[in-house]
């Protein structure tokens, strides 16, 4: 049996009086592709900021990777994002006036070195090999999104978060883009976790969360209903 | 007081010294400890020692000798460096075990506290010392040495890990400050004999090649590029290879550090992995360029203290005298001026349009003399008196109040005189003589003291 990288316990977070996600038990195995889904506002992306270490929670504990995250400094918690995490956004955020290959290459300057090559690679990876020297604005929001998916894994992150990134795109450039991350994933043999409200796309996961006003209240797994 | 605070920037220099080395040996804390107080101990009771049993420069020559080797040892070590580096493709300092070991810790910061420790007490009187002085001196310095050890370890534990001192950074960075402290005390002053010294050099071998190719004049280099080589004559000309040769071990060290090949990683299959390992490399690199860069500055500061130093000259402004019927110029011993207070005085002789200046002084061994106020090989800039020696203001060359009087090399150009009960008498053709044939550029005279 694989190892959990993802350990909550009691994981708190509140903005205030309003508790965003109430104690949550969870335990991720690694390798898993873990779909959460909840109506806006259920915690979806707050728990998934605290499992990228974009945020940090009000209580409880979390451990990623064996790492305590709550016991970090904010140095501490950028280097382990930057080792370990790889975010691919609904909304892309790109630089506008950076090519795609130097969108990739400036996720490899922030880990470590860049190298045009292996970003370039990367792209013909995801099949951008024609549009390596083009700007975001002259690409369409899949092949954006396909950018984002090779600036997220360029860095071989251990944990692959996805925060609606199918939301703005049609059922095709979809379908595309989750057999692209199925693909990889089977390559890179990192954990997924997807936030999404799309019932088909949380289909392709091995597990689906359901997250209700910051509660956990329903698990599937794929092919059974509990 | 003053005597406490001329030694505060040589045991500051000593401090950063003793951290250096703490970060240099790591794992050494306690023989670091151990050996950097008695090795300060053992430097500040030793050069005592040599001030007491050899008045005069010989304890400076020593301890000068000792910081020439050092700077000497810097360039043998970045010549090696930039070697290996080139040649053999890795780094310089290969025994890293035999390095980081107890014994090596210790020597070398036992051997570099102690030159630190001398040339300390060099910045203090300590000519003719007493032996209770000297115990007092001894024991202070164990007090000092303790409490700035232990204030630096306490520093050093808080310093980011990043700062690291490889062994060529730690090279670099005592030898740097060694001179650094050395440079504030002109007798132990590196640098600008060091321009002298070059300049000295560069005129002769100018001066031979271009003489032996123009006499008789040659088919291509004729007399007129003389006006061309004007440059390599000028004072210049010494100050600026001297920061050449001052610089170029500091340079050669960053450049072995920046030529070093970084790690091969194409066997690594993960491109992530890969570029980790790189950007370690590099950023290692970085943090070991940190000492060497930081060298630059106090080798900088070490040349501007020696280039202007913070030394007051004794030298008056030079007294007219007359010539009596008989042609003699006498000078009293007592009256408006004390000659015997062991102060240089400088008078000047005119006769027509012919003038010579020349300064009486009583040296140590209680000896009148009586000199040019100018030199047989440098242009009459004429001479200051500070702590035990007279300096030459064109070239810098400090000369000991014992050897003054006597002829050669930069020294002041002895006149002939007769000591009388109550002063001295000194032939006023002689002088004047003297002036003409030995100086070598009277358009130059100075009027006025500096």
């Amino acid at each position: 049996m694989s190892e959990n990288i993802i350990e909550t316990s009691g994981l708190t977070r509140n903005y205030g009086d309003i508790c965003a996600l109430k104690p949550l038990e969870l335990k991720v195995p690694e390798g898993e592709w873990l779909s959460v889904m909840g109506h806006s506002g259920s915690g979806k992306s707050t728990f998934m900021n605290l499992v990228g270490g974009l945020d940090r929670p009000s209580a409880g504990s979390l451990k990623v990777g064996g790492e305590d995250l709550l016991a970090l400094t904010e140095d501490g918690l950028a280097r382990f994002r930057r080792k370990f995490v790889g975010i691919i956004f609904q909304q892309h955020h790109m630089v506008p006036y950076l090519t795609a290959v130097e969108n990739v290459m400036l996720a490899q300057y922030f880990h470590s070195v860049p190298d045009e090559a292996e970003a370039r690679s990367a792209l013909e990876r995801v099949g951008l090999g024609h549009r390596l020297k083009n700007r975001p604005g002259e690409l369409s929001g899949g092949e954006q999104q396909r950018v984002c998916i090779a600036r997220a894994i360029i860095n071989s992150p251990k944990l692959l978060l996805g925060d609606e990134p199918t939301g703005n795109l049609d059922h095709k450039s979809t379908v595309m883009i989750m057999e692209l991350l199925k693909e990889l994933r089977a390559e890179e043999r990192f954990t997924v976790i997807m936030v999404t409200h799309n019932q088909e796309v949380a289909a392709w996961g091995d597990r689906t969360i359901y997250l209700d006003d910051g509660v956990l209240v329903r698990e599937e797994r794929m092919g059974e209903k509990q | 007081m003053a005597i406490i605070l001329k030694t505060i920037p040589h045991l500051l220099a000593w401090s950063v010294i003793v951290l250096v080395s703490f970060r240099g040996f790591t794992g050494r804390r306690s023989v670091v400890t151990l050996s950097s107080i008695s090795g300060l101990i053992i430097g500040v009771s030793g050069s005592c020692i040599l001030f007491r049993s050899f008045p005069g420069a010989i304890p400076f020559g020593i301890i000068k000798s000792i910081l020439g080797l050092s700077f000497l040892l810097l360039w043998g070590v970045s010549v090696a460096s930039g070697y290996s580096n080139a040649v053999r493709g890795e780094a310089f300092c290969r025994s890293k075990q035999f390095f980081q070991s107890s014994i090596c810790a210790g020597t070398v910061t036992g051997i570099i506290s102690m030159v630190a420790g001398a040339v300390s007490v060099c910045a203090l009187p300590v000519t003719g010392i007493s032996a209770l002085s000297m115990v007092f001196l001894a024991l202070s310095s164990a007090l000092i040495a303790y409490f700035i050890v232990y204030a630096v370890r306490f520093i050093e534990k808080r310093l980011p890990e990043s700062f690291m001192v490889s062994p060529l950074g730690m090279v670099v960075s005592v030898v740097s400050l060694l001179l650094f402290s050395s440079s504030s005390i002109l007798r132990l002053d590196l640098f600008s004999p060091l321009s002298m010294k070059v300049m000295k050099g560069i005129h002769d071998f100018v001066h031979q090649f271009m003489e032996s190719i123009l006499i008789p004049d040659h088919l291509f280099v004729r007399p007129i590029v003389w006006k061309y080589i004007g440059f390599l004559f000028g004072n210049g000309v010494g100050f600026w290879g001297a920061m050449v040769i001052w610089f170029a071990p500091v340079f050669l060290i960053i450049t072995a550090f920046l030529s070093e090949r970084l790690p091969s990683v194409a066997h690594i299959r993960q491109g992530a992995q890969r570029r980790t390992l790189l950007a370690a490399a590099v950023t290692l690199r970085r943090c070991r360029l940190v000492m060497p860069l930081l060298s630059i500055l106090i080798f900088a500061a070490a040349a501007y203290q020696s280039s202007y130093p913070s030394v007051e000259y004794w030298d008056p402004k030079p007294l007219a005298v007359t010539a009596s019927q008989a042609g003699e110029i006498f000078i009293p011993k007592k009256g408006e001026i004390n000659l015997e207070d062991g102060k240089l005085h400088k008078y000047l002789f005119k006769k027509g349009d012919k003038e010579a200046r020349f300064f009486v002084l009583k040296g140590p061994a209680g000896q009148l003399t009586v000199d040019l106020d100018a030199c047989a090989i440098c242009k009459p800039d004429g001479y200051g008196q500070t702590e035990g020696t007279v300096i030459c203001y064109y070239c810098k060359t400090l000369i000991p109040l014992e050897t003054v009087g006597k002829p050669g090399g930069c020294n002041p150009v002895p006149v002939q005189f007769t000591e009388k009960a109550d002063g001295v008498i000194i032939d006023a053709i002689t002088l004047i003589n003297s002036w003409g044939a030995t100086v070598q550029a009277t358009a130059r005279v100075k009027e006025g003291g500096k």
